[in-house]
């Protein structure tokens, strides 16, 4: 409370106004405190309802709605004033404003309506008086007396149901319960055996031995693990535009099933996914839990071709940080705090400057392949190799920084000169580049490529035009070798004896587009061969790539035209590359002739200048470093890699205009608007305040440790979020419904608790009792409240229709991943492999640009597919379309509940996917292996979808049908049962 | 009704959360909106979306400043941050301009079908987007924001006022059958509204047209299909007796009933045989067999779009509400889209002559069919291209203006709008853009809809198709 007086309101300060005119601030403040509390949610500049704004001096005037000096004639005051009695008409869906607050609003305008130079008013919630904010205090359970009663929940529960006059429902019986129960902990069937097996069982302890077995079951952290990724958009490819795939985001994926199963502390899941690889750094979890930050969609494109110098570069990237915000405030504290990103949250007392201090806190990160499984022996091998590295470059800068001081000026102005005149000449060319040679990791690999002209010919020049490709932004000159020699060749191919016609002397700078012309003198060939002695870099690697070779014989005519072209090796793509481009009379040129030539001039002068204070000590400097270079760098290429993880990384292979930040963060400012092109004020890294008076900004550069310091602060014992936000989603996991039914948000646009002491009694519970799901989950599902029928009862119904205060057990419907599994369990096709990468419901194809994910293509038959959907290959921009209907998480949004929808593309989905068509098929044939009898296949065959033996009514209509149309129909209609798709 | 079926929220003093109730149980018939907000001008949509970013300047915007200084060193006063390097000289269009109409709009002769109907069109030259980038440029055109996650204003439009007829899909989309442009089904995708509203892509030329329509199978035959839905219903039905008052176990039993009448008419309405050989042609569609070369070619062009179009046509007048057709694929190469970096020519000739000739047959046929008048056509794209060359013949991204279309439904015919400056390069008042929320608000407002008053909560946020934004568009508004 010491920190700010004014609580209602923060004016965000921009020019140096309080030093100017200190007497108005207090006066003013007033007003803004007024203004912003009750006139800005609507009327600020973004939202500008009924078109205008009050938040600036500018947009005040603007709206026409105060005369300064004249508040009689201001609309202002009469919109909030009472006339004859009337209410006012603003604030719209608010309290009227007290009639001191309307007398200082008008004496503020009859004075003149001075507003302090550039101040803005915001509306910010500066008001922690809200549950979620409030501590969390272990309640005592109601001290009442309930036979119904097992365990303090039912306590909670029983105790709202007398306030309300509502009774609970009878305990469901053995059949519903078994049913219930596997799914709920396993999302899978019980077996008939099993079911059978807890139906008989008559130890006081059947229920509780059946929860003890599921929650021992590996398939338990299968199953839960599917509902973390549903939060955290888990998906195995990028999104965005071309959808690219993520090989190595899995092994996040089977992080989380084995956190489950092995029933990892929360705090201690909590950590691992925020700052693991700072907090353990010696342990493989440490590195794979960071696969959280990075499990939502990324934009290749805005982040590999365009830079983070330009606007949509930085566009990318503050996105990209907003989703590693919003994914840990949502997942962890189920607050919303991404609505401050374009201005002061309207609800919750975070202002943008929160907002940004927390992408501060992500500003060095990337989403990028890591390697999680490393030796610290060969970690310190590569560090010192990476260091060595790092000084033979600073050698060879330092060369290249000689070399160019010993150049002067002139060279400066030539390379100026060079590069202006590039830019204009532009480039003319067709979509056939050229020949391009293999890709190789070192610039000494020898390349060469061929021309055999056929015949003995007499020849004049030969003329070289290097390729044009804006890959890499090389454009003019790609891949053109920085030393090669031209040898001919006069014999047959087989035994060639070579003359040299020309060898570079030592590193050539690139021709660019101007041709490169070599006389022979007149020479008499049947063959000329390129061979680049050092290859052209493109992008952290080396290639030779030539769009054209003219040999001109003495009637200068270009004899190599159509000629047979051999290569070492060539990249066939068609139509941009491929050996016969070398000889197709098509080149780049430049688009400015002029330009061209002037440009040629200065090359060729520019050249003189480098041949000559390129000395011959320097090139043999510079071999030695080159030689040095590539040796260290193979040598680091060399060392175990360990596996990989898409994961939180500052360091990693760079990708074009994609790279790490080493640690380093970015500066984060506060944006006006959330607009990158309007950058206030720099956001340190801090924290959310958690009361009003609470220090939130952190100190810290480090990047590693700013994480560790929102791993800790997610992790506080105190924290009045954190352990209640976790506990209303597993609650709501078994019920169907969070005790708060909004579990992303816990704000105030968020629902309010149905039982508020039942959620602290749980959070405390689980927070103080070892943090175990699988102990939380015992108190949940052994709880009678758990036990119950889901039958209707009308007094209650008329009472609590929705069950909010669960009379009853809710009946819900089986998520696209239990009904895709239980038809491959009821197949007997279920493979139960765990983890590795995921496996394809689709054909890939074009993976190369955009992959295509073509479901339709997809072969259900292949036994590789017949796995736990948990480990499917999840599509993000393309998702799987028989899963989608199936209303299975959407993966570009955190899905903390999933939608629940009956559709008729649903029912076609179930009748006539292939995969259910095949699966009628192998289920048919599994229950005919069962039984001889036709009445007993079709019983088991009831038995494996609804757990239950039919009645004589269902097997007689049944088996009449089968005797028809034969038992893979049967084993259709079964899979379309409301009886299979529900679980009561 | 069931706990699953509401959902409750937040207790609150606002009053338009009556519609961020969703319903969950019901097939997809039942719309969000009970009572429109105030009387339509339109019940239908189709949206016609250009892939990779179709040139104002080589279509509609005619810009003879171009023609004049054609070739020399483009100045735009300012610096220009162009998404690749096309800032290249000044470059007029390759295609000829003419004038069409009574209004005597000037387009190009590679969209001169569209003069026939070209004073039916409102254009608005002055649209803005916020990127260059195609993925986010794609999403703010097609669902009004720039990242993923978001439902299509499709998928707005079904959840608001559901179908007209329930035994087709309420939103369908006709891809490129070549591949799908930036984002793929995302676009079309129904975020966080019900799976209902998503839109149903159709593959004409796939066996089945639409996902699962048909069952492809050695042992279902017609009797098995129809008895074992007979079976099927008797047993659900039994199973929803013993479960009273659940109103999903009811839908989900309708939901077959509609399922099958759906197997009957979506292949009718996909069934071009029916059509007379004078709408054939029209459509460009009287050349059937003829195989095409490899490369890009009006002929093959006219013939993809214009299938899609005349299918649209069928699709709207069978009651299908919202119909999107995309043209252009991929960027994978060869080029089969309109982001003609290095050639205007090679690319937007044929893809703009087929567009043309589909489109106006399109709205040729609605209007003869009188569907015209409660259809609105729109017509739009990712951003523009730049007035200035990449390379010699090709121009780069133009995310500062580009141009819509729209006609029908409401919309005033003969209307220019908004236009860009003597370049093409930003609108001509930079401070009066037009935005997509502002083409999104007008459309929704058509339909009967205020599109503040269209919003769904989701986690914490009243979510609408215009975000903060939108304002209506009086002057394109009949």
């Amino acid at each position: 409370m010491t920190r700010r007086i004014n609580l209602l309101i923060t004016a965000v300060f921009l020019g140096a106004w309080s030093q100017a005119c200190p007497a108005q601030s207090a006066k003013f403040d007033q007003i803004a405190s007024i203004l912003g509390k009750h006139c800005l949610h609507c009327h600020n500049d973004i939202d500008q309802e009924g078109d205008f704004s009050l938040e600036t001096e500018d947009s005040l005037i603007e709206s026409g709605y105060v005369h300064p000096g004249d508040a009689e004639n201001s609309e202002l005051l009469h919109v909030i004033s009472v006339v004859d009695g009337a209410s006012p008409s603003m604030p719209k869906n608010g309290e009227p404003l007290t009639s001191e607050d309307v007398n200082l609003i008008a004496a503020w305008i009859d004075a003149g309506a001075e507003w302090p130079k550039g101040f803005s008013i915001s509306d910010a919630v500066e008001n922690f008086d809200w549950w979620s904010f409030q501590p969390v205090r272990k309640p005592e359970p109601p001290g009442i007396q309930s036979d119904w009663a097992r365990t303090p929940i039912d306590l909670f529960i029983t105790a709202k149901h007398r306030e309300l006059g509502l009774t609970h429902s009878p305990m469901a019986d053995r059949r519903t319960l078994i049913r219930r129960l596997t799914y709920d902990l396993t999302g899978l069937p019980p077996t008939p055996a099993e079911t059978e097996a807890f139906i008989q069982d008559s130890s006081d302890q059947a229920y509780e031995n059946l929860v003890d077995r599921l929650l021992d079951s590996r398939h338990y952290g299968e199953h839960w693990a599917r509902h973390w990724l549903d939060v955290v958009k888990y998906a195995d490819t990028c999104g965005y535009d071309k959808d690219k795939l993520r090989p190595n985001a899995w092994p996040y994926r089977d992080y989380v099933i084995r956190s489950f199963n092995d029933d990892k502390t929360y705090a201690r899941f909590v950590k691992e996914q925020i700052a693991g690889d700072a907090m353990f750094p010696d342990e493989a979890d440490g590195i794979l839990g960071l696969g959280f930050l990075a499990s939502g969609p990324w934009d290749f494109i805005g982040h590999v071709e365009v830079p983070e110098t330009k606007l949509d570069g930085k566009v990318a990237r503050n996105l990209d940080r907003d989703e590693m915000v919003s994914n840990t405030l949502n997942t962890f504290c189920s607050v919303t705090v991404q609505c401050a990103r374009c201005h002061n949250h309207k609800f919750d007392p975070f202002t943008q400057e929160h907002y940004y201090s927390l992408q501060a806190l992500f500003a060095a990160v990337d989403r990028a392949d890591r390697p999680y499984d490393l030796d610290p022996q060969v970690e310190q091998q590569r560090s010192e190799l990476q260091a060595s590295l790092k000084k033979a470059q600073q050698q060879l800068k330092k060369l290249d920084e000689q070399i160019s001081e010993a150049g002067g000026p002139n060279l400066v102005g030539l390379d100026k000169e060079i590069q202006t005149l590039s830019a204009k000449a532009g480039v003319q060319k067709s979509a056939a580049f050229g020949y391009h040679s293999s890709i190789a990791s070192s610039p000494d690999t020898t390349k060469w490529v061929e021309i055999n002209l056929g015949r003995p010919v007499l020849i004049d020049q030969v003329i070289l035009h290097a390729a044009h490709d804006e890959f890499g932004d090389i454009g003019a000159g790609f891949g053109f070798p920085s030393r090669y020699q031209i040898e001919l060749g006069s014999n047959s191919d087989d035994q060639e004896t070579w003359r040299t016609l020309y060898k570079s002397p030592s590193d050539e700078p690139n021709p660019g587009l101007t041709p490169v012309v070599l006389k022979t003198g007149g020479q008499t060939i049947r063959t000329i061969r390129v061979t680049a002695t050092k290859l052209a870099e493109r992008r952290n690697d080396y290639i030779m790539a030539l769009a054209e070779v003219e040999v001109i014989d003495s009637k200068g005519n270009n004899v190599a035209a159509d000629a047979t072209v051999r290569a070492l090796d060539s990249i066939e793509a068609p139509v941009r590359w491929g050996k016969t481009n070398l000889v197709d009379s098509d080149w780049a040129r430049s688009a400015d002739p002029k330009s061209e030539q002037r440009l040629s001039k200065i090359q060729r002068e520019r050249n003189e200048i480098w041949m000559r204070i390129n000395t011959p000590e320097r090139q043999q400097e510079r071999k030695i470093l080159d030689e040095r270079i590539a040796k260290l760098k193979q040598e680091i290429d060399k060392l175990p890699q360990g596996r990989m993880v898409y994961a939180a990384a500052t360091e990693f292979k760079p990708q074009g205009n994609f790279k790490p930040t080493g640690g380093k963060p970015r500066p984060i400012f506060v944006l006006h608007r959330g607009e990158i092109q309007q950058p206030r004020g720099a956001a340190d890294p801090g924290l959310l305040p958690l009361s009003a008076d609470e220090a939130w900004q952190i100190s810290s550069n480090s990047e590693a440790e700013r994480r560790s310091k929102l791993a800790e602060w997610l992790t506080r014992r105190d924290h009045p979020l954190v352990w209640r936000s976790i506990v209303n989603r597993i609650w709501q996991y078994h019920f169907g419904e969070g005790i708060v039914s909004t579990p992303n948000d816990f704000g105030r646009m968020g629902a309010l608790p149905t039982h508020p002491k039942l959620l602290d009694w749980l959070a405390a519970e689980f927070r103080d009792g070892g943090q175990s799901f699988k102990q939380l989950h015992r108190l949940i599902v052994t709880s009678s409240v758990y036990r119950q029928a889901s039958g209707h009862h009308d007094q209650n119904a008329a009472v609590d229709n929705d069950n909010r205060y669960l009379w009853r057990m809710n009946r819900r419907r089986l998520t696209a991943e239990e009904i895709r599994d239980s038809i491959l369990s009821a197949s007997g096709r279920l493979n139960l492999d765990m983890g590795g990468p995921g496996f394809y419901l689709f054909e890939l194809e074009k993976t190369a640009h955009s992959p295509h994910y073509e479901y339709h293509k997809f072969d259900p038959t292949d036994p590789k597919s017949h796995r736990r959907s948990i480990y499917r290959f999840i599509v993000r921009s393309q998702p799987d379309p028989y899963m989608t209907t199936l209303d299975c998480a959407d993966s570009s949004q955190s899905t903390p509940k999933r939608l629940e929808t009956l559709t008729s593309l649903q029912a076609l989905s179930l009748l006539n996917n292939r995969f259910n068509l095949e699966m009628s098929k192998q289920f048919s044939r599994r229950i005919k292996d069962h039984s001889d009898d036709q009445r007993d296949q079709i019983s088991y065959a009831f038995q494996l979808v609804t757990a239950r033996k039919p009645n004589a009514f269902e097997l007689d209509h049944l088996n009449d049908y089968a005797n028809t149309h034969g038992l893979e129909n049967l084993c259709r209609v079964l899979f379309n049962l409301s009886e299979f798709v529900f679980i009561d | 009704m069931p706990s699953l079926n509401r959902r409750a929220f937040a207790t609150g003093s606002f009053a338009n959360l009556a519609l961020a109730t969703m319903l969950h149980g019901d097939a997809q018939a039942t719309p969000a909106l009970q009572t429109l907000h105030h009387p339509p001008k339109a019940r239908r949509v189709i949206q016609l979306f250009m892939g990779g970013a179709a040139s104002h300047l080589d279509l509609w915007d005619h810009k003879p400043m171009l023609e004049k200084h054609h070739g020399e060193p483009s100045d735009f006063g300012e610096h220009v941050e162009a998404f690749q390097n096309g800032l290249g000289p000044w470059m007029k269009s390759p295609f000829k301009f003419s004038p069409h109409g009574e209004t005597g709009k000037m387009i190009s002769e590679v969209v001169e079908p569209l003069g026939k109907c070209i004073d039916d069109l409102a254009f608005v030259h002055n649209m803005v987007g916020k990127t260059g980038v195609h993925s986010q440029a794609t999403y703010l055109q097609a669902t009004g924001f720039q990242r993923p996650g978001f439902p299509g204003m499709g998928s707005w439009v079904s959840y608001a006022l559901g179908a007209i007829n329930e035994n087709l899909p309420t939103f369908v989309v006709l891809p490129d059958h070549r591949g799908f442009a930036s984002n793929g089904p995302k676009n079309w995708g129904a975020g966080f509204l019900p799976a209902s509203s998503q839109g149903t892509a159709i593959f004409p030329q796939r066996e089945n047209p639409i996902e699962d329509l048909l069952p492809k199978s050695d042992f279902v035959t017609p009797q098995s299909d129809e008895q074992g839905l007979r079976l099927l219903t008797e047993l659900n039905r039994a199973h929803q007796q013993q479960r009273i008052s659940d109103s999903r176990l009811e839908s989900r039993i309708r939901s077959y009933e509609l399922a099958a009448k759906m197997q009957l008419s979506a292949p009718a309405a996909l069934d071009l045989s029916e059509e007379s050989p004078h709408t054939l042609k029209m459509y460009g569609l009287d050349r059937a067999g003829r195989t095409y070369p490899d490369q890009i070619n009006a002929d093959e062009e006219v013939e993809y779009f214009g299938r899609k179009c005349l299918i649209a046509r069928r699709l709207i007048e069978r009651g299908v509400r919202f119909v999107q057709i995309w043209s252009g694929n991929d960027n994978s190469f060869p080029r089969r889209n309109w982001d003609s970096h290095e050639d205007i020519s090679r690319d937007h000739g044929p893809l703009a002559r087929g567009m043309a000739v589909g489109t106006a047959a399109l709205i040729q046929d609605l209007k003869q069919r009188g569907l015209l008048k409660d259809t609105i056509v729109l017509w739009t794209t990712e951003f523009g291209r730049m007035p200035s060359t990449q390379g010699s013949k090709g121009r780069d991204h133009n995310p500062y203006v580009f141009t819509n279309w729209m006609c029908g439904g409401g919309i005033k015919p003969g209307v220019t709008y908004g236009p860009s400056d003597q370049w093409g390069y930003k609108p001509l008042d930079r401070n009066r853009p037009t935005q997509v929320y502002d083409i999104h608000a007008t459309i929704l407002h058509l339909l009967g809809i205020q599109h503040e008053r269209l919003t769904v909560r989701h986690n914490g946020i009243d979510r609408r198709l215009t975000d903060v934004h939108g304002n209506l568009i009086p002057e394109i508004i009949g």
